[in-house]
């Protein structure tokens, strides 16, 4: 455990660290474009330069081993003056269409620039023109004008995805970042975090080009239920105070893209792309209207309905939810747990096309809590999807499921947060809150317990499933 | 004559590159010497002793590179030849390749048995074609022959010698931007530490030696480090190739010993500046070292110590003669355009710096000019000055801080009347 001072203070770095990462640790402010905790070191970008005390030049600090006793200033006379100098040299080329730029507002450069130089450009010469536009992938546009060369997307692409789809052609101020022409960029399941790890606004995902200014956006810490990984995200949505009247009210309410929330635990600081079009998941038609026989009532009258069900049934019987979460499971285990036969169903299985399950982050598994709700109870799957002979009473919590597979003997209660033809075949229907809704926590396949709050408010007319089972309890046990 | 020979020591025939002339003239003797008589620590302590310079441009002392590398230490260690001269002026290896490559290769091997290297490889500038002929002919000769790739003269000492052409990148001359090219990437060079000796090719240790330095293994090995000593300087022994280019009028590759005089080298060897006309300036080795005036040069010795005394450096030998006339404006806007042109682009410094030198230059030359663009040369040139990976942003600086500071009044009028001074100013003073 080497000791280093930074500016004269003491900190404590881990063997084989370089002076950078140690100094960030440990609290110092250094700017830096092309190292990346996550990513192997390339040196390119020159801005982290440091001065060893004593010496009468500066060196980068990424690229510098953190060695016992060395002294290094990040501050210095001549420090200022190269940082100033790469600074400029890195905006010499770069367009400065900030107006126009996503990244505006989250960009390293803009920050720097303001922070350690501030200077206008003192070039009379036109920059560099390159491409504006260039489709790296169906989901990625690239701006090689803003595009700084920090070489992260590439190294990405090397050591993470490890699908080798960018690199690096044509040389000098001329470079460009591209895809390899084989199209394995699109084939890239994560692709889309290159996009994070720019540090300007180069590479650009389609599904956010020109949609917010992040300002006006405000992050909400979930988890990916995508798959059993249960990834840490951050859905961003418009800020309360930034609800706009102009817009469709529907943009005032809907995740305008996915970042990952860095957990060493799961998912580190990635997230696939799945994760990334989460706001297609949660997005889809809402149920919100409770029926009985596919007839709208009120909430209230339905709820009465489904209580009168259980209290009459003799052998009910339940279908969980895999996306329940653990503080919804728990409701469900006190309410019906002992009077009911309850089987986990697997509410999402692989979509055609989906990358099902990979060496990295993807999980076979698309539900993101079986670990939870498997503790408690068998799986609807490995009893080969039958229900006991004589069950009178089915609850089906969740989508995955048709009611037709059950037997035309049993009476039906359905809880779902989408909208589904096939709820109007259920004797009550209840819609329930979705995950953006509400606050809880999904365990994932290693035991990992990550929470999610609620973006958005539910409509009045949805019940929150937690509630719902702690109230059918109470009436199911003063019934009884 | 140019003092004495170590390299260029028989007569050029249309066989002297041959396996057979080679052997005739006491080719692959000194390698079966080493190999019967000497331990890779001693051979190592032989050229170590001898005191030779690198020729590639650093000058830094082969035997200390070589000792950097432990030896049985259980790791594969590499040997690469720069054969990748691509500094403007320089073309003095391509000398040793076409007409002796079997010195190259006896030297390699002595190089290799020293440093325990199994697999040694040759990195040719892509754009030598009779060089790489003659190399890859003498590699096979040499593989016929039972000389590369299977054991030696009795001992179990076997190495092989690959050559890898380049593919036209200034950088790859670089040492570890040729290694990475060499590894199939693309040719960036890499950030030190890890220094190339211990984390090189393939991320093994690696030693990388010009073509020229290794050449003179085999002469330091058979006759010892006292007779390579003798020749040239005491600080700076042996001879050097210089390739000499520009108005002169007998351009071509020399052989001078260390320590020539220089206006002699000029006007003697060379047959003086082209038509009589007075010598302007000259840039001593490659267009990345500083240029010095005909004045400057006149009380000076080819050697390291005398041309750095002068603020300047052989560098890789490549000496270009600049006659009287010759618009330094051009010359530099030449020179921009060629580190702009050939800038890897991975490092910010020189990435954007020489892009910008080349436009402003490009804009003075176009009757654009602004007086304070020289002052912002200087700071492009100061910006790039030991913030980049490699030495090539460095070197761009030197040859823009060396012209400047000499010529700057030919920048002046340039920018102050939109033309050359010396634009129909066909009379050139000669010299008397």
């Amino acid at each position: 455990m080497p000791q280093i001072f930074v500016d004269g203070r003491a900190i404590q770095a881990e063997s084989g660290q370089s002076v950078l990462a140690a100094a960030l640790a440990g609290g110092c402010d250094l700017p830096y474009f092309c190292y990346h905790p996550a990513l192997s070191v390339a040196g390119s970008c020159r801005v982290c330069v440091v001065q060893v005390e004593g010496r009468s030049w500066v060196e980068i600090a990424c690229n510098m081993p953190a060695t016992e006793g060395l002294r290094v200033l990040t501050d210095s006379e001549l420090v200022r003056e190269h940082r100033k100098s790469m600074l400029e040299l890195t905006l010499l080329n770069h367009p400065v269409d900030c107006g126009i730029c996503d990244k505006a507002g989250e960009c390293s450069l803009q920050d720097y620039h303001y922070k350690y130089n501030g200077q206008p450009s003192v070039s009379l010469d036109a920059k560099v023109r390159l491409t504006k536009y260039h489709p790296l992938s169906e989901r990625i546009v690239l701006d090689n004008e803003r595009c700084i060369l920090c070489s992260r997307c590439v190294r990405f692409t090397r050591e993470i995805s490890k699908t080798n789809a960018l690199g690096i052609q044509e040389r000098g101020d001329h470079s460009l970042v591209r895809a390899a022409e084989d199209g394995s960029f699109d084939k890239d399941a994560y692709s889309d975090n290159v996009v994070d790890i720019c540090p300007v606004g180069a590479l650009l995902s389609r599904s956010f080009l020109h949609r917010a200014r992040v300002w006006y956006l405000e992050p909400t810490p979930s988890v990916c239920p995508g798959c059993s990984r249960g990834c840490t995200v951050n859905l961003w949505h418009r800020k309360r105070e930034w609800k706009l009247h102009a817009l469709d009210p529907a943009r005032n309410t809907s995740i305008e893209r996915v970042t990952p929330l860095e957990n060493p635990q799961v998912n580190g600081p990635w997230i696939c792309n799945k994760g990334r079009d989460l706001a297609k998941v949660f997005d889809r038609p809402r149920a919100t209207q409770a029926m009985i026989k596919g007839t709208p009532v009120e909430l209230a009258a339905a709820v009465e309905a489904a209580r009168e069900l259980i209290g009459a049934a003799r052998r009910p019987a339940a279908l969980v939810s895999s996306w329940g979460s653990n503080e919804e499971l728990a409701a469900f285990h006190a309410a019906f747990g002992a009077r009911f036969a309850s089987y986990v169903k697997d509410d999402w299985l692989p979509q055609p096309g989906e990358v099902v399950e990979d060496g990295f982050l993807i999980r076979a598994d698309k539900n993101p809590n079986n670990a939870a709700a498997r503790a408690r109870l068998p799986s609807w799957r490995e009893r080969g999807e039958h229900f006991a002979a004589g069950t009178d009473l089915v609850l089906v919590w969740g989508e995955g499921f048709d009611l037709a597979q059950v037997p035309t003997t049993a009476k039906t209660i359905r809880l779902d947060g989408y909208a589904s033809a096939d709820h109007a075949r259920a004797d009550v229907f209840m819609p329930i809150s979705i995950q953006t809704e509400r606050r809880g926590h999904y365990t994932n396949f290693q035991g990992v317990v990550s929470a999610f709050s609620p973006c958005f408010a539910a409509a009045p007319s949805v019940a929150d499933a937690e509630a719902l089972f702690a109230a059918l309890v109470a009436v199911t046990e003063s019934a009884a | 004559m140019s003092g004495r020979k170590l390299l260029m020591t028989f007569d050029v025939t249309a066989t002297s590159h041959t396996l057979a002339d080679y052997r005739a003239r006491g080719g692959y003797q000194t390698i079966e010497k080493v190999l019967r008589e000497l331990k890779p620590g001693d051979v190592t302590k032989e050229v170590a002793a001898s005191g030779i310079q690198g020729r590639g441009g650093a000058a830094f002392p082969a035997g200390r590179k070589w000792g950097v590398v432990h030896l049985s230490d259980g790791q594969p260690h590499y040997l690469c030849a720069n054969a990748d001269e691509g500094e403007p002026g320089t073309f003095k290896d391509r000398w040793i390749l076409e007409y002796a490559p079997h010195l190259l290769l006896e030297s390699m091997l002595i190089a290799a048995y020293a440093l325990e290297v199994r697999h040694a490889f040759v990195y040719i500038r892509g754009e030598f074609d009779l060089p790489y002929r003659r190399l890859a002919g003498a590699i096979e000769e040499a593989r016929a022959a039972g000389l590369l790739g299977a054991p030696l003269f009795g001992t179990d000492f076997s190495c092989d010698i690959i050559a890898h052409r380049g593919a036209g990148s200034y950088v790859c001359g670089e040492a570890s931007g040729l290694l990475t090219s060499l590894e199939g990437k693309r040719g960036y060079p890499r950030n030190r530490p890890p220094r190339l000796t211990v984390r090189g090719l393939y991320q093994q240790p690696t030693v990388v030696n010009n073509v020229e330095t290794l050449a003179n293994i085999a002469g330091i090995l058979a006759n010892g480090a006292a007779a390579f000593k003798a020749v040239g300087t005491a600080k700076n022994p042996g001879t050097r190739l210089i390739s000499i280019s520009g108005h002169v009028e007998k351009p071509g590759v020399y052989e001078i010993e260390i320590g020539y005089p220089w206006r002699k080298f000029i006007d003697e060897d060379c047959g003086g500046v082209q038509n009589g006309v007075a010598l302007k300036c000259v840039i001593p080795g490659g267009i990345s070292t500083k240029v010095l005036t005909a004045a400057e040069i006149a009380p000076l010795t080819l050697d390291s110590e005398s041309v750095e005394g002068a603020g300047s450096s052989m560098g890789s030998g490549g000496m270009i003669v600049i006659a009287e006339g010759t618009c330094m404006v051009r010359l530099l806007q030449v020179m921009l355009r060629f580190y702009h042109h050939e800038s890897c682009g991975q490092c910010t410094p020189c990435r954007e710096g020489m892009g910008w030198m080349h436009r402003i230059i490009d804009r003075i030359v176009a009757g654009e000019g602004r007086p304070e663009d020289l002052d912002q040369l200087l700071r492009i040139s100061r910006m790039n000055d030991g913030t980049t990976i490699c030495g090539m942003g460095d070197a761009a600086g030197y040859a823009t801080v060396g012209i400047l500071a000499k010529y700057r009044d030919e920048f002046d009028y340039w920018i102050a009347q939109k033309r050359s001074r010396y634009d129909g100013n066909l009379e050139c003073r000669r010299s008397s």
